[in-house]
């Protein structure tokens, strides 16, 4: 029951989401040569400064009462939403990811040497491709558990969303060693990095 | 037990299915350890194997997947070379003599440095211990297998090969998207393993036969081992909490003449597939005859995730030159305190110029260097796709760099001095690296290309003791400075002429030196490096914008160049004179444009380069600062806000126009200054992202475009108090304040700071945005709202009045 931690995740840019997420639209955006070039360059640049992290760990469960997940190592979970989504677990992931503080000085240092343009494209660029990370990591813990018969449930839950209040954060960041990828933790409960982000999920034995 | 390589030669190899799904069938429970079971209930896994044998199986695995110390520690404390070992005696005594029995390693869950936490040589350790049990358990062959990682397989392949010479197979596992999930694609993973000693390599798991076949189509032309193909009976697919493979063995079998005609040698099964599907693999493979490698060497670097065939190419491989501390102060100093960024920035830019390959040279005297490559050769092995080149007279860093480096290096250089040649030829043999030949005998340096040729043919029967070939090597045909030895540019071009055209190998040239102590050195290294490429260079050492030095170059430049180059301007003489006389190139900027038109172009079309120029030229051209701002400026940023909202332009095009707009007024202002025109008071537009919210992006683009429509706007900047708002609003008396939020969580303290500014009675409208925030929660609170920077604009003027 150690931390996993995937010190260097790569993963390719999701052009057509970043584009997108800027507003662009395939049937009306119109683009010259230059404006393309001048884009494409911001996202390869984008991608120098991104520096994608994780780290995750299985748990098992220890108890699930109507409203509560009660797991090894202490920790409880009070939600109704995690404890349906735990109906079938034994065990459950918890996983973080960021996409680095170098990103985030880059994006802040553009916008006080006032050019908005490569930075707007540098956060658009780092917001989508800190959503691949998590998809990344069930992927991969996927793989490991076809190996024992088991998968991990379809869906995943953060901490904020529905009743999993976001408090939640400060266990799960603790728990998964989130110090040791660079990230810190606000007295609200936010991740800074601000392109960072977790999640638990259900592993479920495959019938 | 025939030799399994005479074997491949004539025929397909047929491999085991799967034994995880096989196990749960004959009764293995859920959640136990498939490897402690089995040593439990040995009849079941010995008459799975035998199962496989009568299907048709040439090799069964042992079932030893996940007997490595990582993985059984999940179950308890085991001896982990006793488990190997009597799991590979439990295979071998089920199919005896007649079936070959391969130890089967798999993956530690664990990423490797410099990709997880694993250190290298730990997981090159938990390797060996598994590897050293399989060999006492009287293993024939190893495999290597579902490795997604590419430096696990490495550890993993090194582990075996510092044991024992047997067989190795490495299969790797891909996405359907052609990568592994650590973005390695089956060329690159091939001619990283088959370099460092795999003796086949191939793909398992993950997809189905149809995907696999191509990713031994695209292997093929590189490979020098066989392929192998271990495909799962179809996709996976998650039915009722079920993983299931719905592949019957017909289906599955369907592509065996394809993988056979694309060059696969060997051929079984992985997750979902039975003694069934083997055995009508073994029936389709019966008549069908082997590819064999097509090829005994290859001229190919690779990276982790990419790779560069250096044979065939038409284009010059530029081999960026600026990782290197000679004569770079900052670089040096920084490599001394153990610190990377410079090296990551640098690696950063030559890749942006476009260079293919990097140079990495961290030789700083009174400096570990092997301390130091091990750790920049960790960070360029994430942070850049280029291959590296290993540059260093130290033969422990060279080492430790090929050890650690997650893909097929170019050692930069061995020569033929009698201790690099007896050090490293070996080194580059065990890790599988290329070479550059610099063709130095034991003394002097050779000026001519005779003495050149020499070395090359000695130093390179050397190599060929250790299994070299020409493709392994790349030539470094030696620049001497001409401003010193004249006639040194015509050895270089006679020597690389001479290794591309008679040698037949690649060649390379360290650039720079060629123009050692000449005026304008860029100009001379750009038509040294046009000549020798017309001489069949196929690499040089250089700086990545080289190459547009030519295209901004007179003719006549070029000329005086090439004579300093071939010997034809004695000292350089007419040259240092042509150079003393021309100006410096300027760009040509001519357009048929009017300054108005430039500028407002400038601004639609967000050229922020040369916005100050073309608002300078237009001032001189005798408009007037008011009419320019007014009848150019504003109808120009109005046009890009226009074109926004019917989606013609993004956001990215937006700003741009905005950002040009900004630039332009800037320069204008003193000249509005001077016509009185910046003394009506602009309207104040207070800004802030709310308490407990860091993201500012949004708030930051309606700033932008708030100052290009004359506002005053005064940025609070984000994590904004409510009383810090309160009180600025008080101090600038702004009737206009926009709070920004991009989290439910945050969004609500926007209306904490409408009440409070209610409660203290001020005498202002409020306007929201942010990703979560909506209109109707906008109305709810007593706000008005805007969905971005365009309408912000409209909805602030509205307000003002």
């Amino acid at each position: 029951m150690n931390v996993n931690f995937f010190k260097h995740i790569i993963i390719p840019p999701p052009t057509p989401r970043i584009y997108a997420r800027l507003g662009y639209s395939q049937s009306k955006t119109k683009l010259n040569q230059q404006q393309k070039d001048e884009i494409e360059k911001y996202i390869q640049e984008a991608l120098t400064f991104i520096e994608l992290k994780g780290s995750a760990i299985r748990i098992p469960i220890n108890k699930i009462n109507k409203s509560k997940t009660t797991l090894q190592k202490g920790i409880i979970f009070k939600s109704k939403d995690l404890v349906k989504l735990f109906a079938n677990s034994k065990e459950i992931l918890i996983m973080g990811a960021t996409a680095g503080n170098n990103i985030m000085k880059a994006i802040k240092d553009n916008s006080r040497q006032k050019d908005l343009t490569r930075a707007v494209i540098f956060d658009a660029v780092a917001s989508e491709i800190v959503d691949d990370v998590l998809p990344w990591i069930i992927n991969y813990y996927n793989r490991e558990l076809a190996r024992e018969n088991k998968h991990l449930t379809k869906r995943r839950f953060s901490a904020g969303y529905g009743d999993f209040a976001l408090e939640n954060q400060k266990t799960i960041y603790n728990t998964l060693k989130m110090k040791q990828l660079g990230v810190t933790l606000t007295k609200n409960y936010i991740l800074i990095p601000e392109k960072s982000v977790t999640a638990v999920a259900g592993i479920e034995i495959s019938s | 037990m025939k030799n399994i390589k005479n074997l491949l030669k004539k025929r397909i190899l047929i491999l085991d299915g799967a034994t995880g799904t096989e196990l749960q069938k004959r009764g293995m429970p859920q959640g136990v350890c498939p490897e402690l079971w089995c040593l439990k209930n040995p009849k079941v896994i010995q008459a799975i194997h035998k199962d496989y044998k009568k299907a048709g199986s040439d090799i069964v695995y042992t079932c030893t997947f996940g007997a490595n110390r990582i993985k059984l520690a999940q179950y308890g404390k085991h001896n982990i070379r006793q488990v190997n070992e009597k799991l590979a005696v439990l295979a071998r005594r089920a199919v005896g003599k007649g079936t070959f029995v391969a130890g089967d390693i798999g993956p530690t869950g664990k990423f490797v440095e410099p990709f997880g936490s694993l250190k290298f040589e730990e997981a090159v350790n938990i390797f060996k211990e598994q590897a050293q049990g399989l060999l006492e358990g009287g293993v024939d062959l190893f495999i290597i297998e579902t490795i997604m990682d590419i430096q696990e397989a490495r550890a993993a392949l090194i582990a075996v090969k510092e044991l024992t010479d047997k067989f190795t197979i490495v299969t790797m596992t891909y996405e359907k998207s052609g990568k592994t999930l650590n973005g390695t694609d089956p060329v690159t993973a091939l001619i990283t393993l088959q370099s460092l000693g795999a003796d086949a390599v191939g793909c398992n798991c993950s997809t189905g036969p149809e995907y696999m076949l191509d990713f031994i189509k695209l292997m093929k032309p590189y490979a020098k081992v066989p392929l192998v193909a271990k495909p799962n009976a179809g996709m996976p697919k998650l039915i009722k909490g079920a993983t299931t493979f719905d592949m019957g063995t017909k289906e599955f079998a369907f592509h065996t003449k394809k993988f056979v005609s694309s060059g696969v040698n060997l051929l079984g099964g992985c997750c979902g597939t039975t003694p069934a599907h083997i055995k009508e693999l073994k029936n389709r493979v019966k008549k069908l005859k082997p590819i064999a490698p097509k090829r005994e060497s290859i001229s190919a670097l690779s990276s982790a995730r990419k790779s560069i065939i250096l044979e065939g190419r038409k284009s010059l491989v530029v081999v960026g030159e600026s990782i290197n501390p000679t004569g770079k102060k900052a670089l040096r100093e920084e490599l001394k305190k153990g610190k990377t960024s410079l090296v990551r920035q640098l690696a950063k830019d030559q890749e942006l110029k476009g260079a293919t390959i990097l140079d990495v040279n961290v030789g700083v005297g009174g400096l570990d260097e092997v301390k130091t490559i091990r750790n920049v050769i960790n960070l360029l092995s994430v942070n850049t796709g280029l291959p590296l080149v290993i540059d260093s007279s130290n033969i422990n860093a060279i080492e430790e760099a090929l050890r650690l480096y997650p893909g097929r290096a170019l050692i930069n250089s061995i020569s033929g001095e009698k201790t690099k040649l007896k050090r490293l030829l070996p080194l580059a043999k065990k890790y599988g690296a290329m070479f550059i030949l610099l063709p130095l005998g034991q003394k002097d340096i050779p000026k001519t290309f005779q003495k050149r040729k020499d070395n090359i043919t000695a130093i390179f029967k050397e190599a060929k003791k250790f299994g070299f070939t020409r493709k392994d090597i790349v030539v470094d045909g030696l620049t001497l400075a001409v401003s010193s030895v004249p006639n040194s540019g015509i050895e270089t071009l006679k020597t690389v002429s001479w290794c591309a055209r008679t040698f037949k190998v690649n060649t390379i040239l360290g650039l720079s030196n060629i123009s050692f102590g000449l005026p304008n050195r860029p100009l001379i290294n750009a038509i040294f490096l046009a000549i020798a490429e017309a001489n069949g260079l196929s690499m040089a050492i250089i700086n990545p914008s080289i190459k547009e030095v030519i295209n901004t170059t007179s003719k006549l430049d070029i000329k005086k160049a090439k004579d300093v180059l071939l010997n034809k301007d004695k000292d350089a003489k007419a040259y240092i004179s042509h150079i003393a006389k021309t100006p410096s190139i300027k760009r040509d900027t001519k357009q048929t444009l009017s300054s108005e038109e430039k500028v407002s172009t400038a601004i639609i079309e967000g050229n922020r380069d040369d916005i100050k120029e073309f608002v300078a030229q237009a001032i001189k051209s005798g408009i007037s600062p008011n009419n320019l701002v007014h009848e150019v400026m504003i109808p120009a940023i109005n046009k890009v806000g226009d074109l926004f909202d019917k989606k013609e332009y993004f956001l990215p095009q937006l700003i741009a126009g905005a950002e040009a707009m900004k630039i332009g007024f800037q320069y204008l202002e003193p000249h509005l200054k001077k016509e009185g025109l910046t003394q009506q008071k602009k309207t104040v537009v207070i800004l802030a992202t709310v308490k407990g919210d860091i993201h500012d992006i949004g708030k930051n683009i309606v700033a932008l475009m708030l100052k290009n429509h004359g506002f005053n706007v005064i940025d609070l900047g984000k994590d904004v108090s409510t009383e810090k708002i309160i009180q600025a609003i008080k101090k600038h008396k702004a009737p206009i304040v926009g709070l920004s939020a991009l989290m439910t969580t945050t969004m609500v303290n926007m209306k904490e700071v409408i009440q409070k500014a209610k409660k203290e009675k001020l005498n202002c409208r409020f306007i929201v945005g942010g990703a979560v925030v909506t209109k109707s929660y906008a109305q709810s609170i007593g706000a008005e709202y805007s969905k971005d920077g365009v309408e912000a604009v409209r909805v602030v003027k509205r307000l003002r009045g």
